[in-house]
Order: C-alpha cells, then sequence, then structure tokens
C-alpha cells in the first residue's frame, strides 16, 4: 500500500490548479485531447478499486461505463431531462446494476470471474441493441453544445473524486479489507472480513465512476450506438492502463493512462498501424520487466535484466 | 457452562466421514491438545467449527449461543480465531500490515483506526518476537516465520478461543520450546485454545487435556499421560503389532 506523504499531495493540487486555468490558452485540439485523457485515467482509476484492490479482474467494466452513457442518453435526447440531473443518475444506476451483478459473479474467482464479467458486458450490448428506448442500433444523438468548457471541468472532476477514493483505499480500513481479499479471501475471512460485502462495495464504487463517466462521455460526445459504448477494446484499455503504471496504487492508473494516451495519439496521428500493435507490445514488456507496474518501478529505479530474470524466476513467466 | 460445548459435530464428503459424531467441551482458559493421525480429520473440525465448512451435522455452541451456520467472519468478530495449517499470508504486504488486519477487523469489530491498529500490531509482534521482520514484505519470511506472523495476525484479533494448527511444523527442539513457553502466555493472558500437533513432547508439555481423532471419531480424551499411555492411542499412531510389542 502507498506510505502517506504529504509529497503527492502537493504536487497533485499544482497539477490541478495549472489544469484549471489551462483550458483559456488550449488548442481545441488539445482541449479535446486533454478530455480524452481525463475520461481514461477516470476508468483506470475505477478498474483499479475492483482490479487493482480487491484483486478481481474485471473484463466487463465497460458495462457500466456503457450503462451511464444510456441512462444520460436517454434521460437527456428521450426524456429531456437537464443533464444536471441525468449525470448523477448515470453514477446511480451503474453503481446499482454493479451492485446486483456483483452478488452473483463475484462468488467466482479468477478467470471464471472474468469470463463471466465480459459476459455481462456483451448481453448488455446486445440488449441496448434491442430496446426501444434507447434507439436501439441506430442509437441516440444528444443536442448539441459548442463549448467544451464543462466537460473538461466535469472528466477533470470524476478524475479527481476516483483518485480520492483510490487514495482513501490506500490508507483507511475498508481498503486494507480490500487488499486482504485480493491476498487470500480464505485468510481474510477468518480474520474477520464481510468478503462479499466488501468485494460488491467495491464493484459498486468501481461501477459508479465507469457510469459516471459514460454519463459525460455521452453528452459530450453527442452521438451514442451500442457498437460505440460496449466495446470491448474499453474495458482492455482501462486494464492496461491500470496493470502498466501499477496495479493496486493511486498514481499507477493515472500514469498508465497519461503514458499511453499520449504516445497512441502521437502513433495514431502518424503510423496508424503501429498504433494498434503498441498496446499488445506494452503489455509483453510490462509484464516481463516489471510485473508491479510502472509506479513501482520509478520508485525503486530498478530496469536491468537482473531485474527481468528475477521477475521471470519469482513468476513464472 | 463450557466456553465452547461441540455436540456430534459429523462432516461427510460425498461417502467419507471426514469427521463423525465428535462432543467436546472446551473450559474457559484451558489448553485443549488435538491428536490424531494424519488424515483423522483434526483440520477438518477446525474447519467447520470456524465457519469454513458446512455441517454435516452437530452444533457448535459458543458461550451458549450457536455458531452453526454463521459465515466465518461473524465467528471471527465473536472471538473464535485461527491460524492456518498450510499459512495463508498476504504476501504483498508488510508482515505489520498482516498484522494490521487482524487488529482492524478482530474481536467486536477490531480497532477504530489505523493508527490504533499498528500501534496494537505493534505490540503483538513484539509479544511473539517478530518486531526485527516488521517492515519486511511477509513473502520474504521463512516458513517458521510464517506460522509466527500467522499466529500473530490471529493475536491481533484479541481472540476469546484461538485455533492452532500445527504452528509447531518445521521448528527444531529450542524453537519448539519457546513455541510452548509462549503459547501458555497466551494462555496467560486470558485467552483459551485448541492446540493441533503432531510434536508430542510439545503436546505433553502444554496440553491440560488431550483429545483424539482417528478416522474421523473421537477416540479418547484426558490428561495427557493417561492419554497417551492409552494402548489404543498407541496403535492408532503407531500400529496394532507396535503397541502389543511395547507391551501396552
Amino acid at each position: 500500500m502507498a506510505t502517506r506523504s504529504s509529497a503527492p499531495v502537493v504536487i497533485g493540487a499544482l497539477v490541478v490548479l495549472v489544469l484549471a486555468v489551462a483550458p483559456m490558452g488550449l488548442s481545441p485540439f488539445l482541449t479535446q485531447f486533454l478530455i480524452n485523457l481525463f475520461m481514461l485515467a477516470a476508468l483506470a482509476e475505477s478498474w483499479n478499486i475492483i482490479g487493482g484492490f480487491t484483486g478481481y479482474a474485471s473484463f466487463g467494466n465497460v458495462a457500466f461505463f456503457g450503462i451511464g452513457a444510456y441512462t444520460t442518453g436517454v434521460l437527456l435526447s428521450v426524456l429531456e431531462w437537464p443533464f444536471a440531473l441525468a449525470l448523477p443518475l448515470s453514477g446511480l444506476v451503474a453503481m446499482a446494476f454493479a451492485a446486483l451483478v456483483g452478488m452473483p459473479i463475484l462468488r467466482l474467482k479468477g478467470h471464471y470471474f472474468a469470463i463471466a464479467t465480459l459476459g455481462v458486458a456483451e448481453t448488455m450490448r446486445e440488449i441496448v441493441y434491442n430496446l426501444k428506448i434507447t434507439g436501439g442500433g441506430t442509437g441516440l444523438t444528444m443536442p448539441i453544445t459548442k463549448n467544451p468548457l464543462p466537460f473538461f471541468y466535469l472528466m477533470l472532476g470524476i478524475l479527481l473524486a476516483a483518485t480520492v477514493v483510490n487514495w482513501w483505499l490506500s490508507a483507511s480500513r475498508f481498503g486494507y479489507g480490500l487488499v486482504a481479499i485480493r491476498e487470500d479471501e480464505d485468510a481474510a475471512m477468518a480474520m474477520g472480513i464481510n468478503a462479499a460485502l466488501y468485494k460488491t462495495a467495491a464493484f459498486a464504487l468501481s461501477g459508479a465512476f465507469a457510469g459516471l463517466v459514460g454519463g459525460v462521455f455521452a453528452y459530450w460526445i453527442t452521438f451514442i450506438d451500442p457498437e460505440g459504448v460496449f466495446k470491448v477494446i474499453t474495458t482492455i484499455q482501462m486494464i492496461i492502463m491500470a496493470v502498466f503504471g501499477g496495479m493496486g496504487t493511486v498514481v499507477g492508473p493515472l500514469l498508465g493512462a497519461l503514458v499511453l494516451a499520449s504516445v497512441s495519439e502521437l502513433l495514431s496521428t502518424h503510423l496508424v498501424s503501429l498504433a494498434e500493435l503498441f498496446n499488445g507490445i506494452i503489455v509483453i514488456l510490462v509484464v516481463l520487466f516489471m510485473p508491479k507496474g510502472l509506479a513501482d518501478a520509478i520508485r525503486k529505479r530498478e530496469f536491468s535484466l537482473r531485474q527481468l530474470a528475477r521477475n521471470l524466476r519469482e513468476y513464472r513467466v | 457452562m463450557a466456553l465452547v460445548e461441540a455436540r456430534g459435530v459429523t462432516k461427510r464428503f460425498g461417502g467419507l466421514a471426514a469427521v463423525s459424531e465428535v462432543s467436546f467441551d472446551l473450559q474457559d482458559g484451558e489448553i485443549l491438545g488435538l491428536i490424531g493421525p494424519n488424515g483423522s480429520g483434526k483440520t477438518t473440525l477446525v474447519n467447520v467449527v470456524t465457519g469454513a465448512l458446512p455441517y454435516t451435522a452437530g452444533e457448535v455452541r459458543f458461550r451458549g449461543d450457536s455458531i452453526r451456520g454463521r459465515p466465518p467472519y461473524e465467528i471471527g468478530r465473536m472471538g473464535v480465531s485461527r491460524t492456518f495449517q498450510i499459512v495463508k499470508p498476504f504476501r504483498n504486504l508488510t508482515v505489520i500490515q498482516n498484522v494490521m488486519v487482524g487488529a482492524l477487523f478482530g474481536a467486536r469489530g477490531g480497532a477504530a483506526t489505523l493508527s490504533e491498529a499498528r500501534r496494537r500490531a505493534e505490540e503483538v509482534l513484539d509479544f511473539v518476537s517478530l518486531s526485527h521482520r516488521a517492515e519486511m514484505a511477509a513473502d520474504g519470511l521463512n516458513v517458521p516465520e510464517r506460522k509466527r506472523m500467522e499466529l500473530a495476525r490471529a493475536l491481533a484479533m484479541r481472540p476469546t478461543v484461538l485455533l492452532l494448527d500445527e504452528v509447531m511444523a518445521g521448528l527444531n527442539p529450542a524453537e519448539i520450546d519457546a513455541a510452548v513457553a509462549l503459547i501458555k502466555r497466551i494462555r496467560d493472558r486470558g485467552t483459551t485454545l485448541i492446540v493441533i500437533e503432531h510434536v508430542m513432547k510439545a503436546i505433553r508439555d502444554l496440553s491440560d487435556r488431550i483429545m483424539v481423532l482417528f478416522h474421523g471419531e473421537k477416540l479418547t480424551e484426558g490428561p495427557p499421560a493417561e492419554v497417551l499411555s492409552n494402548p489404543d492411542v498407541v496403535s492408532a499412531y503407531l500400529g496394532r503389532r507396535y503397541a502389543e510389542r511395547a507391551g501396552a
């Protein structure tokens, strides 16, 4: 778990301050890039709650994102609610869905859990595809807003909230409970931890943030359809960013999102075919050289061949 | 009224009765030794009592209340803690963090704050002489140290009853003597214990009473000297031929 010190808080506060005044002088391209970056980082932090801290590798978190997007979508474009009411509901509906689905599938472990979550996300896409209120395969169109600034601040705000929650997990009784479940669930239960309740709460919390992000995304992008918001690759991105930066750490998913989003943005403007390949290569390199992620590797300053050999031994890659 | 009353506890796996109709009482403040050959059902009995496995039949009462059907975390919070024969450390946490989990979630809700949990964990680590490893990752401990860390985690829960499943396996004779003294100190601090052990010298020195399991059934129970010289017990452990030759 992260040790408490004031330095990250100070640095974090400075970064937030800079970001808060930044969009006034930014080009439209950079503004869009940053909104996208905040979105990915917030999703990675939200995945980190269930995947990193609790150790349940969810391959279906895009379901919560999609449910959030469609909650705002339907409320905004079909029922014509104000966005300020629709967005919180996106978080609540996704959270309730995660809790409901989590109760049965969190009884599964490892691969079985991963496959079940994948199934949930795929099922949700098909359901949305076949419903009338969601517009089916043709999707939904939101009222258009010209000003990107509200989205900039909303995504930044959700990212901040998700990061604060992760930080809280790293230094609280609840977080210790989740980590104990990740490390050994039987021992955790024998030591007085209500594993079923804790896992469900973590999944619901993870779902709430993904739902909020989805809600903002829907209004920002102005058009959603089932294929677009229930993409498996979105979940994979969350996982890669969290794993790359460091699962179960607070800054890991942030770092992962920053590096990967920047590199893939650069590559996709210059070498489109390489951008796709890049994620795959990153996964292999991370697993081999720094299985605990970038955050851990930077802290220990270990990037040697000896480190590679040790990882191979230790993790039997 | 005994602190723990077990009546007709039975656990079947398919056709195999791992524990069959076992009844016993555990008095407040005593150390009950639980012995029996490999596969006699000792660990299964611990798993059933602590809620890790469901009962086939029978009942266990703790302070008069039935704990059958309660989940393990509830039983842990009621004040019944255990260690695992095959240790289950939280590998990526430090030793003190491992113990803090016990302090945070143990009996009656546990420590309210992390700093209180840390203070309690430090105290317990000192008690089991593991303070010098406090900031080390649990993964880096050797097996006897891991066993001691498990003991520390269970103690940090401040249990009323503590079930120790072979915490002395792999220790040398000097370490066993130290472990026996440690367990006696735990009892003197007010914890009642059930101790599973294969080291006969340790179990004789420790136990107020010994209960013997054989093929899942209770063979006998009584004072150590009496039980360990019982011909049935000797033949259960060493075979009938050895028992006859020894003239028992």
